[in-house]
């Protein structure tokens, strides 16, 4: 997997994050994996298709998508219910739509599906077709996931 | 309250219809989030729903004439980006007067909705703002 597709997903989660809820990811050790599991309370699937194919995940805990949440609305949240899952599934969405236009610069032209939103543990089938990296990042509100599984397509 | 002086593009129109656009939405979500029984508040979450979509498609008109009236070097891109933005809005629309008013659905929207809205706000609208103070405006 090349190093455009992390620093493309590191580089849009640092601009989205930093407009949408004033925080500053750092990025972490990056590690090699052999499956999309996580054991985060929640979970974006990011489905990729186009000249590149896969998933991306990203893995917030509880209290860093109440906070987050928080910090866009203004209002306290004591659950991820609807709202708040719907908000995080759109954050999601947005950086990965920011992903692919900074891939797009490298040549590679990609869509991604509506997000897929899972709470508790998320446990996926592993990567049949080479590996996937996972990315930690860690902000002033928590550590956070980002899991990319991407092959070029054929 | 979910607006933050951050968000200002330094247009003094524009601002004022983005902090009442923000007010809107901070209310609806605080509407359709509270205690209240669902069925008790469902007419008002209607009516809000309905004069935001109205409001939306005003500001966003407004927005564009006066880009028009500058010369704004981008605004194609924003009018599409407005375009996506109504679509978003329309398909819930179109969701509700098919599948009713459900919390479930109402909650995904106003979720989305404001992530929509301080994203564009945030990022694109600041452009505006931006070409102005080039063009040695107020902004």
């Amino acid at each position: 997997m090349k190093v455009e597709y992390v620093n493309s997903f590191y580089k849009a989660t640092k601009d989205v994050l930093q407009l949408l809820v004033d925080i500053e990811p750092q990025r972490g050790e990056i590690k090699v994996v052999q499956d999309l599991g996580s054991n985060k309370d929640a979970n974006v699937e990011l489905a990729v298709v186009g000249d590149l194919k896969g998933t991306i995940l990203f893995s917030f805990p509880k209290n860093m998508t109440l906070e987050m949440v928080k910090i866009m609305s203004g209002m306290e949240m004591d659950k991820i219910d609807n709202f708040a899952s719907s908000a995080l599934g759109e954050v999601a969405n947005i950086i990965g739509g920011n992903a692919l236009t900074l891939l797009s610069q490298h040549n590679y032209t990609c869509d991604i599906a509506p997000p897929r939103i899972f709470l508790g543990e998320y446990k996926a089938l592993p990567v049949g077709n080479g590996k996937a990296l996972l990315l930690p990042l860690s902000t002033p509100i928590g550590e956070f996931d980002i899991t990319i599984h991407l092959n070029e397509g054929n | 309250m979910m607006w933050k002086d951050k968000y200002k593009i330094g247009v003094e129109a524009i601002d004022q219809q983005h902090e009442e656009l923000f007010r809107r939405v901070s209310n609806f979500n605080q509407t359709i989030r509270n205690e209240v029984n669902w069925e008790a508040k469902l007419d008002k979450v209607k009516e809000t729903m309905l004069f935001m979509k109205d409001y939306v498609i005003v500001h966003f008109n407004d927005e564009e004439a006066y880009q028009e009236q500058i010369g704004y070097p981008q605004i194609e891109e924003h009018k599409d980006a407005h375009a996506k933005f109504k679509q978003g809005i329309d398909n819930y629309v179109k969701i509700f007067e098919e599948e009713g008013f459900t919390e479930e659905k109402i909650q995904e929207f106003g979720g989305k909705l404001m992530a929509w809205l301080i994203m564009h706000v945030g990022n694109m609208d600041q452009k505006i703002g931006e070409y102005v103070k080039s063009k040695g405006g107020q902004a």
